[in-house]
């Protein structure tokens, strides 16, 4: 069998680890120094790892000649480019550019994780049975085109769902430790060089819940379209495998987090709690069930 | 009693309970589910087999004090909803009357400036203004010449919550139906066998069963074609396979899987060799299972009627049986006949141990396995469940509920123009929205800036600041 062609997108994910650090490196020396020419330097480099990284998706999809989010590798780099994604609309929105330190670091170390991952993990397999699930429509439309083997079907759009809540929960994670440290030192009333350049508590407390009223509804999607895809696939639409619980799991902690921030005596603090809580959830579920759980589950 | 009913309809129970449900159900994630006590006695040591068996750890989603912390959620949203959202509703349902700026003083978002204009052609401009911006408008005359104005929009967004409480009631109903009227069942059919299917009126036959494989010989696919049997007559057939699932009268069927016979094999390859003085080997011959076959060149006939994957002789009960499902000691039971049609003897022939059995009685001829095709069964899964649709119903509530409580949000805004004893008249102006805070600023910013160029206070519209 002679090897796929993985190398433009191999290419691409090195360049974008490159331009992951200098953004990050930027990010962090513009909340430590405050001078603008930083942040509009880690600004720039966060476009262009957002640019790069669609390059990667575009030419996976291209070399495997399927939708790429079939295994842990390609699913890590649709996470970081939604993490991207957001993060820049949320700047564009907002304009805090102190939590590109936060949020962008995350997104390094995400790259990082993704870049150890044996190479096994980055090469591209042929989908089992189960991973073929295509909506039958697309194929007639493409067909003619030629393009049948691009047809998505639940099984995508799953992911792709789950990936864009799990990236909104890592935002909002950046900004719920930005919060807690920020309300400590608001308590105190203290200056301080380095926190007085976040926003006010009571603005991370609304980014937080902002993020994660976008990731909840997506959560909800995935888990939704991925109980249709299971009722195809293994007969029943929910099996209480393992994955399926955590999902289940992470899904119950951020609807406590929503509840929290309506409940006197739980909003601030205890509900950025939560939501922190709530991003060691997505991880657990993300990695740990993969690699230590059993389970129907692939990866995603 | 009331103070009961007042912890059921609290948030804090509610949080209480949500955290709960999740970190018991981590439980089941790390015991495996659903294996039989002599697995869990083999993995644990006892006491843990005691407390897993005791507290039905094995099967704990399913557990009578699982299904109690899902009844006290839903007791609890119940609750909550006769509790809350009445009071709730009116509110927002109340036709105003009269409006009562009186409350702009309390608001966080408010502004204050002069009116350099005539208050009625001001009142016309702020209509069209607010009914552009999507608000509803509510317009008063004050005595004296003033104007008292109130403006909404996104009310539906406060219904959100309300729509995502009763989806999630309707997703539960769904779950439950399905485990009392439903039921999951797995049948491993052989080609060109029927079965009646548990709880309906019709019959299922497998047709044909393959595999498609990849060149690197991963599998591809597996595939089954069905044809439904209703009052003795074939009513159609489907191709179906994993994933593409073939569903009649409220039953699914599934390809889930697929297996190797151990009790039978499609074709078997025999080779006769005769050892007596002339010694000579046949050309081997395949025989298909239960058809009878002649030998070319030989006086011989033969039926293969029986096939074990691995072959054993249980010694007490003095039969054959297989000791596994795995092809570890292939064996086939085959008849020979003479060329009179006699049945001259039945004999086991093993693939791993061709000499065995010594020669067909009476003769010095010898009959080998050499080889054989394995039959595959396909692996149904047959999957009843009425509660499915009550739950995409559910979830496609609670996406609509979501789209009102996240993406729709309830915004007000009181307006005044109190006349004053020098003629100047003043504008106040007061908003609020029940979330989001961050993007109201903005917005809140920009219409003060476009009622204050309407009102005459300035020339241009500002950009407003970002901080
Ligand atoms: C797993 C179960 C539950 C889920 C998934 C759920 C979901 C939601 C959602 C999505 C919202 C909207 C949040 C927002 O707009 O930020 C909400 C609000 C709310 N929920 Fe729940 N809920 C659940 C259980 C409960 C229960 C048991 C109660 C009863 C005490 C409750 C009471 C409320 C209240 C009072 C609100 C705020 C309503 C409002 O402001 O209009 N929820 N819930």
């Amino acid at each position: 069998m002679d090897q796929p062609k993985v190398i433009m997108s191999l290419m691409f994910f090195t360049m974008s680890l490159a331009f992951y650090f200098l953004a990050t490196a930027f990010y962090i020396g513009y909340w430590l120094t405050r001078k603008d020419w930083m942040g509009q330097a880690g600004t720039s480099l966060t476009y262009v790892a957002g640019f790069s990284m669609t390059m990667i998706l575009i030419f996976r999809a291209v070399e495997s000649g399927h939708a790429p989010f079939s295994n842990l590798y390609e699913s890590m780099v649709l996470f970081i480019w939604a993490v991207t994604i957001g993060y820049l609309w949320m700047e564009r929105k907002y304009k805090f550019k102190v939590l590109g330190a936060f949020v962008m670091t995350v997104a390094s170390l995400a790259m990082v994780s993704a870049w150890l991952l044996p190479f096994r993990f980055k090469n591209i397999e042929p989908l089992n049975p189960a991973l073929q699930s295509k909506w039958n429509f697309l194929v007639k439309i493409l067909e003619p085109l030629g393009l049948e083997k691009y047809a998505i079907g639940w099984l995508d759009f799953h992911v792709f769902a789950t990936f864009i809540g799990y990236a909104a929960f890592a935002i909002s994670f950046a900004v719920a430790i930005m919060y807690i440290i920020k309300i400590r030192y608001e308590a105190r009333s203290k200056k301080s060089f380095l926190f007085d350049s976040f926003p006010p508590s009571k603005v991370l407390d609304e980014l937080s819940y902002i993020t994660i009223a976008w990731g909840f509804p997506f959560l909800t999607v995935g888990i939704v379209t991925g109980a249709i895809w299971a009722n195809y696939a293994w007969g029943t639409y929910w099996s209480w495998d393992p994955k399926e619980t955590w999902s289940l799991i992470t899904w119950l902690v951020y609807a406590a987090y929503l509840h929290a921030r309506v409940t006197r005596g739980w909003r601030g603090k205890k509900a950025a709690y939560i939501s922190i809580a709530g991003f060691l959830a997505v991880i657990f579920l993300y990695w740990g069930v993969s690699f230590i759980l059993p389970g129907l589950h692939a990866y995603a | 009693m009331s103070s009961l009913w007042k912890l059921l309809y609290s948030l804090k129970f509610t949080i209480f309970v949500i955290m709960t449900i999740a970190l018991v159900s981590i439980i089941g994630t790390v015991v495996e589910q659903g294996r039989d006590a002599a697995w869990y006695a083999m993995e644990y040591s006892d006491r843990w087999v005691d407390i897993i068996l005791k507290l039905k750890l094995d099967d704990m989603y399913h557990s009578p004090w699982f299904t109690g912390l899902l009844i006290l959620l839903v007791v609890n949203i119940i609750a909550c909803t006769i509790e809350r959202f009445p009071p709730k509703w009116r509110v927002l349902l109340r036709k105003v009357d009269k409006v009562d700026t009186g409350i702009i003083d309390k608001l966080s978002h408010r502004d204050t400036f002069n009116l350099n204009k005539n208050t009625s052609e001001f009142k016309s401009t702020l209509i069209a203004l607010f009914t552009k911006r999507g608000y509803k408008v509510k317009a008063d005359d004050v005595s004296g010449g003033g104007i008292a104005l109130y403006a909404w929009r996104g009310i539906i967004g406060r219904f959100g919550s309300d729509v995502t409480h009763v989806s999630l009631l309707l997703i539960l109903l769904g779950a439950i139906i399905g485990s009392f009227a439903g039921y999951k069942d797995f049948k491993a059919v052989y080609v060109d066998t029927s079965f009646s299917v548990p709880d309906s009126d019709f019959e299922i036959r497998l047709d044909k069963f393959w595999i498609e494989y990849y060149d690197t010989g991963q599998i591809r696919q597996y595939n089954s074609n069905l044809t439904v049997i209703e009052d003795g007559k074939d009513l159609f057939t489907k191709h179906i396979w994993v994933n593409e699932p073939l569903f009649y009268k409220g039953i699914r069927f599934y390809q889930s899987s697929y297996g190797k016979a151990w009790d039978r094999v499609a074709e078997a390859e025999l080779t006769l060799a005769s050892k007596g003085v002339t010694k000579k080997i046949y050309e081997p011959i395949v025989i298909k299972w239960d058809e009878l076959t002649s030998i070319p060149g030989s006086p011989y006939s033969v039926r293969m009627i029986g096939y074990l994957a691995d072959f054993a002789y249980d010694y007490q009960n003095e039969n054959f049986y297989t000791k596994s499902g795995d092809p570890n000691n292939p064996a086939a039971n085959i008849v020979v006949y003479d060329s009179s049609g006699e049945q001259i003897a039945t004999t086991w022939l093993l693939l791993n141990h061709p000499d065995l059995l010594g020669p067909i009685p009476g003769t010095t001829d010898h009959l080998y396995l050499t080889g054989y095709r394995p039959t595959h069964y396909s692996g149904l899964s047959i999957n009843k469940d009425p509660g499915t649709n009550i739950v995409w119903l559910g979830s496609t509530i609670m996406g609509i509920g979501f789209i009102f409580a996240f993406f729709i949000y309830h915004k007000r805004i009181w307006l005044s123009v109190e006349v004053q004893e020098d003629g100047i008249n003043t504008v106040k102006v007061g908003g609020i929205i029940n979330k989001n805070q961050l993007s109201f600023d903005k917005e809140f910013d920009g219409l003060v800036a476009q009622l204050k160029l309407e009102a005459g206070v300035a020339e241009t519209l500002q950009d407003n600041e970002e901080d």
